[in-house]
């Protein structure tokens, strides 16, 4: 390690930690000749579990082909009436996900769902789109979710046809009406539906004795909370980073999790692009490793019980230190304050953060994240109102939820059972059964509850302890309407009638208070008569959203409720967090959320961002963290927290906080489907009431056992030697620099990625015609993996499961490679997204003994399947490694439904055959086919891949490379643009923006998290 | 003023137990005029082709010819299937160029030439032929191990029955017999 | 048999400038020669060692079927290879066996133009040996490729696709190269046997030997109008193979040579992959023939000359695998390319060194013992370094092929490759193929090339005998041409 700090000023990038560790064993492991050979499937098919249960699942043959809604569905683009069978068509719809909304544009194909993307005329997505709503079409078509009404008998469920269960259900809430609700008690998950709110109001006025709930394992309540402290009123706060020029994220993971995470991302980058003009300055401090941080121009590493601390530590430097003025009748803050300045010292990030913030006043933002206690968030409000913000950078709207926090609520709903007063418990989705604190034993209270019903797309956790089960209808069969977090009202139509008639929580409440089950469009047809400035229905479908804001009324700040909650935490006793005192942070799954998508395929295989994991889940440990408790990475340890237990296995991260260990939330499902039942380590069972966020306390013993983590990149030993040619030769590949280095020398990527000049043995032919290219921007590109989705599902790309992977088989077309650098405790991050580069003279072609691999005319390098004999050569003469190759059948035992979800413009691809990216090829084609039939040239920009159509930042731009106009020409000869591995001749096509940072001066520190020189 | 041989007769056969006294009675064979007979030995002595006054073989033209034919076709071949036929843009190179078809060109050549060298040879010796009245003399069998043979057919116009028997004795000979047809 | 010892005694490796050299010891004439070879065929049953060894190596043999059938039925994915390392064992033991097939040949036609009289008791064996080893070797491209049923789309047929093969892939350029070489040393090996055969055809005693070694026997007379055509075919051959020898590894080369893998990409690799062909080559003539002269008694007629002539070959060819190892390591860091430097670090450092360290010990260092006259006189102590040189020259193709591939441009992408049991069985299993074709050979085919020893056997020196000069006459001889 010393080494890396010594050359710790280069731009030297290492890729993990088995690099930097040299610990005996791996040595060992090194050495030994062929260690531990690679396992053979017997069954290569039937290894791979997640085929396993979707090959046993039932044939659905029946399910294949059109199942058109019988509500009319308005088309985006085109007319509704007269359906050109084979034509792709997009609808705008949204996805409600914990109250969070994504507005969205679905293609479907003759009735079928194929892709999932953003609403372009939505300002929240403007086009992009997160993992959960593009990987719901999977979920759509989960061979697993559930098709029956299930009865629990004696603990043995018996099927009930859905006439029976219907009526079964309308009996039992005909009584609970009579008897006016008592003993009822509804679990729901949060919604921002004014449909679902309405009902709700219903409920509270006609069955008075009713109790409701809501529970979120992750939410933002604490927000929420405190929102409801400084204002009075619970409110939503709503940020534009893009309007800020200093960020201070406190534990805020802005880019990725937030309810308008892409407009964050989106207004950020914006602000990154140096060519535009200036570049705003991103501070984190942070425990985990989060996008957000991976961004950050400073990042300041602290266990997350004590960020509370260095943010009243920020205040007291504000206002103390540097004479920001509070307000008159907040003066009573200072004592508080005060207290705090003489608890701590001051470190210098902290000074430089506030001048920063001191000179960007109204154009800077303090965020504070959602795993943070209430009074954070009120200091923060307190930060931003003196600091000029609100209203610019941050404002607060008003916040439909209403009632207890989640935490809360579910303890109390667990009282409440506890003494047996409910009776009746309908549980609309959620699975309160895995995901509920640990020390509720909600599953135990679960079966003393007489009646109970679940709905839910899985007979999961929770379904195996309720009376009924109820099949839940996916998002992209329901009819459903929304709110999103800037209070605009929007209508999600289906794309598909429910493949096994499933309800939506709407529905069975409507069964529930008017006996009859009223169909979900006509509850979201009423709603949205009565809604103001929803306009016209068929409009409001074809746009999405209404396009008139709801009227709000200004928040006004409540001085006492502030002062009252920053007194409060100001006051209090700060937590110790060190070796003796550990903490354990629940941290939000980023591919499963809070294991709702264990049993998606697609999420379970996307490497993590930071770790690269797939297929499980780890307890996160710093380096030095992990050296003092001597663990190591892959190890099985045994996490202690009071009398919980749980084994999980050592991920060592660089750049993790010191004493602090991140697991997160999802994994280690048991009733999750084929897929998902048992991948990772269950964190939830670790999780109490009293401790949703962080916990401190945590001991970690060592089990002496070790677990195989599968990881896309390292997953295979790094040694000391092939380490240091790593940093050696990272130099080049990824290109940084800051922000004054390139106003001093704007074209220094070139100098950096230095060569001998280029001389080919033969003429080469000029290039006619099109000549598509790509640039991608490393300054902008936050490594959201979203692209990597998108590129899946765009192109039929299977998954082939954690063994694979393990053994360096996965088949993604677009790799994101994560590079750190410098001092392993804080290291810097840079994201590379890597796919076929489409050389000019492509290294492949000439090696491919049955010319399957060619150039067309436009110049793309294209594979023909099926002329591909499989000899691999290709893949050996990829410089960049960027070529897949199918090493089994992946697309056997698929069953029918699950093929559904398909894109019929992509071939798939057989055994034994090489494939790769295409530069979406097919959208290529549907353009030109477009501009040719309507006589005139394709427009620049017209030509959208899946990864550049999805990224939030627009880190992606492709065109044509011979229009001298076209935005890809002039990045691709701009300053930053250079190209990968250019010294080997191979004239590559896809060209990368070298990646700026804007560091503070003040710190004596460079881009890089290193000294200075 | 020969009279006929005997009906039947295919020739004589002499036997020689050391390789010098063949190429000895060669020559006189040779001298005498005779053209149809040969000689059999277990190796190729040299010498031997001088004593019996063969001339070279016209093999090494046959071989060159298959040679040149095989350059031709591979040039043709490459060029026709990848440049004409079917063209493709690889790796931005010319669709034909010399130095990546040399290989095959070479391969090809000598191909050919083998093939042709192997096919002439038997064909030109009139090989395979299974049946040889040779080989209904017992002696004969040891041709191809330890014995020298000259054999002396009875279609030469110079045999004359006796005559050639006692010539062939004549020459140092082990044994002569008869061999039928 | 006790006859026999007292000949194996003798040692002809004692060089004597002014006398002939002594190729055949033991007092042999064409009579008791022509015995013992053909005793050998002719003899009724084989020995029980014979049968053991035969009963081995074609289990052997059945397991790799067995192997190919498993892999053809689940794909190529049940080898250990992955991305980065798209090659493995499969091309290591393709090349290993290539190379072994380049003595064969090299000492039929090149040391036949050399007039290497020495060559002619141990030809045939080697021939045999050459046909064996390319057919083991033409196994692996063959099943490496992920669809096998179209395998045959890399040779220039037309297909439904209309489309033809890319002659710029070295791919194809092995396809003719390996094709033409196993053709031409069939020719060679079953041309030279002909005689013999018939020499068998002649002594044969059951009606089934001499119909079949009759019908291969082509009605061979030994006539002198046949031999000298045969003999101008056979030099011929030896003419057009000897480019041939130097050609086919040369192209199995341009595999790795023009492709752009640090670690591949060097000029060096023609030449040194020949040496190490025929450096291998004749360490597997000699690991199968010093057992065979043993146990059938062939001392005398493949005399310790004969194993210290071989073992020199080896030592030069050794010693000039070890110069392009150094030279490969000086280019490396002279051309100043840091993906090519570090390839050649990693192979000695990596995470693969130990197989590298292998190679060189192996290669480099064990054949030097042979500048010892004792150790190369000695038919144990040449057989265990043979053995050691088999295993370091598999090592070299493990090496260039494994190593390079797992670590090239981008360290994103960087692998390490496990073998897994499939791979190791059919490896093994392509062993168990060769010997089993080897123990045929020597069972039913004449395992010396009797006519051509008896041209080189003492009683040849005949010419002083001749009592009178052979005048020139050249009559007219129809038919002669």
């Amino acid at each position: 390690m010393s080494s890396m700090n010594q050359n710790g000023l280069d731009h030297n990038y290492w890729r993990s930690l088995q690099e930097l560790s040299d610990e005996p064993e791996f040595r060992r492991f090194l050495e030994g000749e062929f260690p531990e050979p690679a396992e053979v499937p017997t069954d290569a098919m039937s290894r791979r579990r997640f085929l396993q249960v979707m090959g046993a699942s039932v044939a659905m043959a029946s399910l294949v082909g059109c199942r058109w809604p019988q509500e009319t569905i308005v088309p985006f683009a085109s007319r509704p009436e007269g359906v050109t069978p084979g034509t792709a068509r997009r609808y705008a719809t949204v996805m409600e996900l914990a109250g969070a909304v994504s507005p969205l544009l679905v293609t479907s194909f003759d009735g079928r769902p194929i892709k999932v993307e953003g609403n372009p005329d939505h300002p929240l997505s403007q086009g992009a789109c997160d993992l959960f709503a593009q990987a719901g079409l999977l979920e759509l078509y989960d061979p697993d979710r559930s098709r029956h009404v299930l009865e629990r008998e004696g603990g043995r469920p018996r099927r009930r046809s859905l006439g029976d269960g219907e009526a079964a259900a309308a009996a039992a809430f005909t009584a609970l009406r009579a008897r006016r609700g008592a003993g009822l008690a509804v679990l729901s998950e949060a919604s921002s539906s004014p449909t679902f709110a309405a009902l709700r109001g219903r409920l509270r006025d006609e069955l008075p004795e009713a109790a409701w709930y809501e529970y979120e394992p992750v939410s933002r309540d604490n927000e929420r909370l405190a929102t409801g402290l400084a204002f009075g009123e619970a409110r939503r706060v709503r940020v534009d980073p893009g309007a800020a020029r200093v960020l201070a994220c406190f534990d805020a993971d802005l880019l990725l999790d937030h309810p308008t995470a892409l407009r964050n991302a989106r207004g950020f980058a914006n602000g990154r692009r140096a060519e535009d003009g200036e570049m705003n300055r991103l501070y984190v401090v942070e425990s985990d490793l989060s996008l957000t941080g991976g961004m950050a121009d400073h990042r300041v590493a602290m266990p997350s019980l004590e960020i509370p601390r260095a943010l009243y530590g920020l205040a007291a430097e504000l206002v103390l230190g540097r004479g920001l003025s509070l307000p008159p009748g907040y003066e009573s803050v200072l004592p508080a304050l005060e207290h705090v300045r003489a608890a701590g010292h001051a470190p210098a990030w902290m000074g430089a953060m506030a001048g920063d913030l001191l000179a960007h006043r109204g154009e800077s933002l303090v965020a504070v994240g959602p795993r943070q206690p209430d009074h954070v968030h009120v200091l923060a409000i307190l930060l931003n109102e003196v600091l000029g913000n609100t209203g610019r950078t941050v404002t607060y709207g008003p916040d439909d939820q209403r009632g207890l926090s989640h935490g809360a609520a579910i303890a109390t709903l667990a009282v409440t059972m506890g003494k047996g007063q409910v009776q009746s418990l309908v549980i609309l989705g959620g699975n309160p059964v895995h995901d509920a604190p640990a020390d509720l034993d909600f599953g135990g209270l679960l079966d003393r509850v007489a009646e109970s019903w679940h709905l839910s797309l899985f007979v999961d956790e929770t379904s195996q302890h309720c009376r009924w089960h109820l099949p839940r209808a996916h998002w992209l069969e329901s009819w459903h309407d929304v709110r999103d977090h800037d209070g605009r009202y929007a209508v999600a139509q289906p794309l598909i009638a429910p493949l096994y008639d499933g309800w939506t929580p709407a529905e069975l409440l409507s069964l529930l208070l008017d006996g009859v089950r009223r169909p979900a469009h006509d509850l979201v047809r009423a709603t949205a008569d009565r809604e103001p400035g929803a306009g016209d229905w068929e409009a409001l479908l074809h746009r999405g959203f209404a396009a008139a804001l709801p009227v709000e009324k200004a928040a006004a700040l409540d001085g006492r409720g502030v002062v009252a909650a920053v007194r409060r935490g100001g006051m209090a006793k700060p937590a110790e967090v060190g070796r003796e005192n550990l903490e354990l942070v629940f941290v939000r799954d980023p591919s499963l959320h809070d294991g709702r998508f264990a049993n998606n395929a697609w999420l379970q295989e996307l490497p993590d961002f930071m770790t690269k994991l797939v297929w499980d889940n780890a307890a996160l440990f710093g380096v030095s963290t992990a050296a003092a408790l001597d663990v190591a990475h892959g190890d099985v340890v045994e996490l202690q927290l009071g009398e919980r237990r749980l084994e999980a296995a050592v991920y060592v991260l660089p750049g993790h906080a010191p004493w602090s260990v991140s697991l997160s939330l999802g994994h280690g499902r048991t009733a999750a489907g084929g897929v998902g039942n048992g991948t990772g380590f269950r964190a939830y069972a670790l999780r109490n009431s009293s401790a949703l966020d962080a916990a401190a306390g945590l001991k970690v013993v060592r089990t002496g056992r070790s677990h195989r983590l599968a990881t896309t990149q390292d997953h295979h030993a790094i040694d000391a030697v092939g380490m240091r040619e790593r940093e050696k030769r990272s130099r080049s590949l990824v290109v940084s620099g800051t922000l004054a280095e390139y106003r001093e020398h704007p074209d220094f990527a070139a100098h950096r990625t230095h060569h001998p000049p280029l001389v080919s043995l033969w003429k080469e032919r000029p290039r006619e015609g099109f000549a598509w290219g790509m640039t991608i921007d490393l300054s902008t590109c936050i490594g959201c993996n979203a692209c990597v989705v998108a590129c899946q599902a765009e192109n039929n790309i299977p998954v082939v499961g954690k063994d694979q992977v393990a053994k360096g088989r996965e088949l993604h077309w677009l790799r994101l490679d994560r590079y750190f650098q410098g001092d392993p405790d804080a290291p810097a991050v840079a994201h590379q997204p890597v796919a076929c580069v489409h050389c000019e003279l492509a290294p492949c072609e000439q090696v491919c003994p049955v010319n399957a691999t060619m150039h067309n005319e436009d110049g793309l390098n294209v594979m023909a399947y099926n002329r591909c004999v499989g000899t691999r050569y290709c893949s050996n003469n990829c410089p960049y490694k960027v070529r897949r190759f199918n090493w089994f059948n992946f697309n056997s035992d698929i069953p029918d439904v699950r093929k559904l979800v398909y894109n019929p413009e992509v071939t798939l691809r057989s055994r034994g055959v090489m494939e790769k990216c295409t530069y979406c090829v097919q959208r290529i084609e549907t353009v030109k086919i477009d501009a040719k039939n309507e006589g005139r040239p394709v427009r620049d920009g017209e030509v959208v891949t899946a990864c550049q159509q999805t990224c939030p930042t627009q880190a992606i731009v492709f065109g044509d490379l011979n229009d001298p106009q076209s935005r890809v020409t002039k990045l691709t000869t701009g300053d930053r643009a250079y190209h990968l591995l250019a010294e080997l001749n191979v004239k590559p096509r896809t060209a990368f923006l070298a990646r700026l940072r804007n560091p503070n001066p003040e710190l004596a520190e460079s881009a890089d998290g290193h000294p200075a020189h | 003023m020969a009279t006929r041989a005997t009906h039947g007769l295919y020739g004589y056969l002499a036997e020689f137990r050391e390789p010098w006294d063949l190429i000895d009675a060669a020559a006189k064979v040779r001298d005498a005029g005779y053209t149809r007979w040969d000689c059999h030995t277990p190796f190729p002595l040299h010498g031997l082709d001088h004593a019996m006054g063969i001339r070279g073989t016209r093999l090494p033209w046959l071989v060159l010819c298959g040679g040149l034919t095989g350059l031709t076709a591979a040039l043709l071949m490459q060029w026709w299937m990848n440049a004409h036929d079917y063209p493709y843009l690889i790796s931005g190179k010319p669709l034909f160029g010399l130095p990546a078809v040399v290989p095959v060109t070479f391969e090809l050549t000598v191909l050919l030439s083998a093939l042709t060298t192997f096919f002439a040879m038997w064909g030109l010796n009139l090989l395979p032929q299974h049946h040889h009245p040779l080989f209904n003399s017992e002696r004969f069998r040891r041709a191809t191990s330890d014995r020298f043979f000259i054999s002396i057919e009875a279609r030469d116009p110079l045999f004359q029955g006796e005559r050639t028997r006692e010539f062939l004795a004549g020459l140092g000979a082990d044994a002569v017999e008869p061999v039928e047809d | 048999m006790g006859t026999l010892l007292t000949r194996d005694t003798i040692d002809n490796t004692a060089h004597d400038p002014t006398r002939p050299q002594e190729l055949i010891t033991g007092g042999y004439d064409f009579t008791s020669l022509t015995d013992k070879v053909c005793g050998i065929v002719e003899r009724r049953g084989a020995p029980r060692a014979w049968w053991v060894a035969l009963g081995f190596s074609s289990t052997l043999a059945v397991t790799m079927f067995a192997m190919i059938g498993y892999l053809i039925f689940n794909g190529v994915g049940v080898w250990g290879l992955n991305n980065p390392v798209g090659w493995g064992w499969d091309i290591v033991n393709f090349v290993f066996w290539v190379g072994i097939g380049h003595a064969g040949t090299l000492i039929s036609a090149i040391l036949y133009l050399l007039r290497q009289q020495w060559r002619t008791s141990i030809n045939r064996f080697a021939e045999a040996m050459t046909i064996f080893a390319v057919i083991c070797a033409a196994i692996f491209p063959g099943i490496h490729v992920g669809r096998v049923w179209v395998v045959w789309w890399l040779f220039p047929l037309p297909n439904y696709q209309a489309m033809w093969p890319n002659f710029r892939s070295p791919l194809l350029w092995d396809v003719f190269a390996v094709g033409t070489y196993a053709t031409v040393s069939l020719l060679f090996w079953y041309t030279g046997m002909v005689p013999d055969l018939a020499t068998l055809r002649d002594r044969a005693v059951t009606r089934t030997r001499k119909i079949a070694y009759g019908f291969f026997a082509l009605g061979w007379r030994g006539s002198n109008r046949h031999w000298h055509r045969y003999e101008k075919a056979y030099l011929i051959l030896a003419g057009l193979a000897t480019p041939l020898v130097l050609s086919v590894h040369s192209v199995v080369s341009f595999d790795f040579a023009t492709s752009q893998v640090p670690g591949w990409h060097t000029t060096i690799f023609p030449p040194y992959f020949v040496a190490g062909a025929i450096f291998s080559g004749f360490a597997m003539v000699m690991t199968c023939l010093i057992p065979a002269r043993e146990w059938y008694g062939l001392k005398s007629i493949v005399t310790l000359y004969h194993l210290e002539t071989m073992a020199k070959i080896i030592l030069a060819t050794g010693t000039m695998v070890g110069y392009a190892y150094a030279t490969e390591f000086f280019i490396a860091w002279y051309g100043g390319n840091p993906a090519e430097q570090f390839a050649f670090i990693n192979r000695a450092f990596g995470p693969y060194a130990w197989a590298y360290w292998i190679m060189v010990s192996c290669n480099v260092i064990s054949p030097q013992l042979f500048w010892f006259k004792k150790i190369r006189t000695s038919p144990v102590a040449l057989l265990i370094i043979c053995i050691f040189v088999n295993i370091g020259m598999w090592f070299e193709r493990f090496v260039i092929t494994v190593i390079s591939l797992s670590r090239d441009y981008l360290p994103s992408a960087w692998g390490y490759y496990r073998p897994t049991p499939v791979d190791m069985l059919t490896f093994a299993g392509s062993f168990g193929l060769f010997f089993t074709l080897v123990l045929l050979f020597m069972r039913y085919l004449p395992m010396i090339a009797m006519a051509e020893v008896k041209t080189v056997m003492p009683q040849k020196h005949w010419e002083s005998k001749v009592s009178r000069p052979v005048g020139d006459y050249h009559g007219t001889n129809p038919g002669d041409r």
